[in-house]
């Protein structure tokens, strides 16, 4: 089995506060942690739990700033055998298209059976990388997949439907799943481990590297343009009702009555 | 490479069964860690052992090893077979995500090392600089500083410390976890790698003593960190010192029943008894009584040994919850205490008893920051 393992490095806007910088169009991201995007993290540990029960070999592949490689140790520390990071001012990563013809880019001339990405990203929430990139690649794809099973040739996944459904798939390989989260429990990847995968091979590469055509992939080529980004105003506020409970209750019941909610 | 054996000098047992004579949470949980020492010793069943859950339930309260005449550790083969586990990668998602954290944050509690010194907003501290030498240089422990509960115990020393005079400075917000929990948890590679990078960090600073608010921080450094230049103290000490210099006075009273809960780390393993308690005793009104478990004695809250991250199997008492009931029965208002850690945990006790309207856990600054004059 060949697997890649496409993974982004995303900040965490749950602790800090998210503020624009004076562009407009980008995000302070000064006070955040960041680490590997959640579901890409269940991607690493089921692209690793298929290379231990059938052999082979994975790859990871990201496209991400210098301090992202410790996100990659990491996953290498799990059990990933190497990686390539894809570093370029010039690509359009606002747009899902567009990393996905860089990701592609980052394939070419390698023999794969299966690329696992995650089903969404923590940050721009586009959901439509990964079945991107199966369109570049020209093979099979199934999103949102929360079982994997290998047979011979081909993969049957589960894919989690809404309402709670569940729908089963055969997929021809090569292909690409994009995962959901909880599909398995990623693992810990300790210090020594770290370490030990700093031996591990680790390509840093730029489009030319890549022979892709900046042009093809920078903010021009994008039918995407960013506007602007802006954190919505609060246009409702919450009334806290005091008294005693018969009180709130009539209080409460007035308020609905104005509002032409009963 | 040494063997298990080697390593924590099995052979030195003579199996007399002090530890898990003195072990608190035998009442509630299946470990016996007399057992683990005997075992231990047999090579090939070092993997067997690991994957036994006890080993998690064990809370670092060192009175194993406080009580052993052979002067070992047993509680240390336990965090050995932990070091197994989590080498293995195969631990609680809890423990992943601090120890994570750690790694990439600098703090268990996945908070961005940014905001670590937000705790300081709105107040006139001073910040450490390697150029500049302080007496008293503090090191503030993760959980106080991201935990809106225990905040004040920094809030409250940066009151006290400037209307004293006292010459101090804070770690910016590069200051880093000590790595008390990450080695009670068996993570040995990353608690190697804070001892050295923490080591390198504070041995820039030009200070008289480091001044640590939490016990574990204390302990940690005290025990862990050979290479550290500046004597590391707990702010309870320093407290002292200032009071009997008189540089410290209380307005009004607290005319309340305290009673002193003894934190591990600070106590058993850090030798500090009385010094809370002359802090207390100097509290005008403030009538101090005891646990019958107090001193070497005092009974464990679970809250250290990594115990922050797993949860106990055990459906039985907690053993805060036992605590908090002795100190009903004694008839405390007050519970004082002084590690985050323990705050949390007999905090929760208390109001999962209902206790709320008659009783109080309190971290000693936070009684103090009440009766200073500003
Ligand atoms: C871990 C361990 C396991 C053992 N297992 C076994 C076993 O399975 N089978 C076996 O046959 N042997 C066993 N032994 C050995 C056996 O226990 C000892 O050989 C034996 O107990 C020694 O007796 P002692 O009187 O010298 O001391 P102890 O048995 O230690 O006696 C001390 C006690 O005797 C009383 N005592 C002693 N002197 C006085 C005094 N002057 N006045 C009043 N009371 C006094 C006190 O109550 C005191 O606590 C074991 C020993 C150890 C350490
Ligand atoms: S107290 Fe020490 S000597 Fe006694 S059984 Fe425990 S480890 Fe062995
Ligand atoms: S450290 Fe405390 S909890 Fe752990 S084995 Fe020793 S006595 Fe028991």
């Amino acid at each position: 089995m060949k697997t890649f393992v496409c993974i982004k490095y995303v900040p965490d806007t749950s602790e800090a506060e998210v503020k624009l910088n004076p562009d407009g169009l980008t995000v302070d991201d000064s006070r955040f942690s960041f680490d590997i995007n959640d579901a890409d993290n269940y991607a690493v540990e089921e692209s690793v739990i298929i290379k231990e029960a059938q052999g082979g070999e994975v790859t990871v592949l990201s496209i991400g700033p210098k301090k992202s490689e410790v996100m990659i140790r990491m996953a290498m520390a799990k059990g990933c055998d190497k990686a390539v990071r894809i570093e370029d001012d010039r690509i359009a990563a606002h747009d899902p298209l567009m990393v996905a013809k860089v990701l592609a880019g980052g394939l070419k001339d390698q023999e794969f059976d299966l690329v696992l990405t995650g089903c969404m990203a923590n940050d721009d929430w586009h959901m439509s990388t990964g079945v991107a990139l199966a369109e570049e690649l020209g093979v099979n794809h199934a999103s949102m997949v929360n079982k994997v099973e290998i047979l011979d040739g081909k993969v049957k996944v589960n894919r989690e439907l809404e309402g709670g459904l569940m729908e089963v798939v055969e997929v021809d390989l090569p292909a690409v799943l994009t995962i959901q989260t909880g599909i398995n429990e990623p693992r810990y990847a300790p210090i020594r481990g770290i370490r030990q995968a700093q031996k591990k091979e680790l390509n840093v590469v730029s489009l030319d590297d890549m022979g892709i055509d900046a042009a093809a992939v920078n903010a021009d080529a994008s039918q995407v343009v960013l506007e602007k980004l802006y954190i919505p105003e609060v246009e409702s506020s919450a009334e806290f009702i005091e008294g005693e409970p018969d009180e709130k209750a009539e209080k409460l019941a007035s308020i609905l009555q104005k509002g032409g909610l009963v | 490479m040494q063997t298990f054996t080697e390593k924590y000098d099995l052979l030195g047992c003579i199996q007399c069964g002090r530890c898990t004579g003195g072990c608190p949470v035998t009442v509630r949980a299946d470990l016996n860690v007399r057992q683990f020492v005997n075992d231990a010793y047999d090579e090939d069943k070092l993997e067997e052992l690991a994957k036994l859950a006890e080993i998690w339930d064990c809370t670092a309260c060192h009175t194993c090893a406080v009580r052993c005449p052979k002067g070992l550790k047993p509680l240390e083969v336990l965090i050995g077979l932990r070091t197994m586990i989590v080498e293995s990668g195969k631990v609680e998602p809890t423990v992943r995500d601090a120890l994570q954290s750690v790694l990439l944050e600098g703090n268990p509690w996945e908070k961005s090392r940014a905001t670590r010194s937000d705790w300081m907003e709105g107040l006139d501290v001073r910040i450490a600089d390697p150029d500049e030498p302080v007496e008293n240089l503090f090191f503030v422990c993760c959980t106080i500083a991201y935990d809106p509960r225990v905040r004040a115990v920094a809030q409250n020393m940066v009151k006290l410390l400037n209307k004293a005079g006292v010459d101090y400075a804070f770690l910016p917000e590069d200051e880093s976890c000590c790595g008390s929990e990450v080695l009670t948890l068996g993570e040995e590679g990353l608690f190697e790698m804070q001892v050295e990078d923490n080591t390198e960090y504070l041995n820039e600073f030009k200070a008289e003593r480091i001044v640590t608010l939490s016990p574990h921080c204390f302990t940690t450094y005290k025990t862990h960190y050979p290479d550290l230049k500046t004597p590391v103290v707990h702010y309870t000490q320093l407290l002292v010192d200032l009071l009997n210099d008189g540089k410290l006075s209380w307005k009004g009273e607290l005319p309340k029943k305290i009673v002193y809960h003894d934190p591990c780390y600070l106590g058993k393993q850090g030798g500090i008894y009385d010094e809370p308690r002359e802090l207390l005793k100097s509290i005008p009104g403030a009538e101090l009584v005891e646990f019958e478990r107090r001193r070497e004695r005092s009974l464990c809250c679970e809250g250290g040994g990594g115990k922050m991250w797993v949860e106990s199997e055990s459906k039985k008492e907690r053993l805060s919850d036992t605590r908090i009931k002795d100190a009903k029965e004694l008839g405390a208002e007050i519970v004082a205490v002084a590690c985050p850690f323990c705050v949390l945990t007999l905090e929760d006790s208390m109001k999962g008893l209902g206790y709320e309207e008659e009783m109080r856990v309190a971290e000693i600054m936070e009684l103090l920051g009440e009766l200073m004059e500003t």
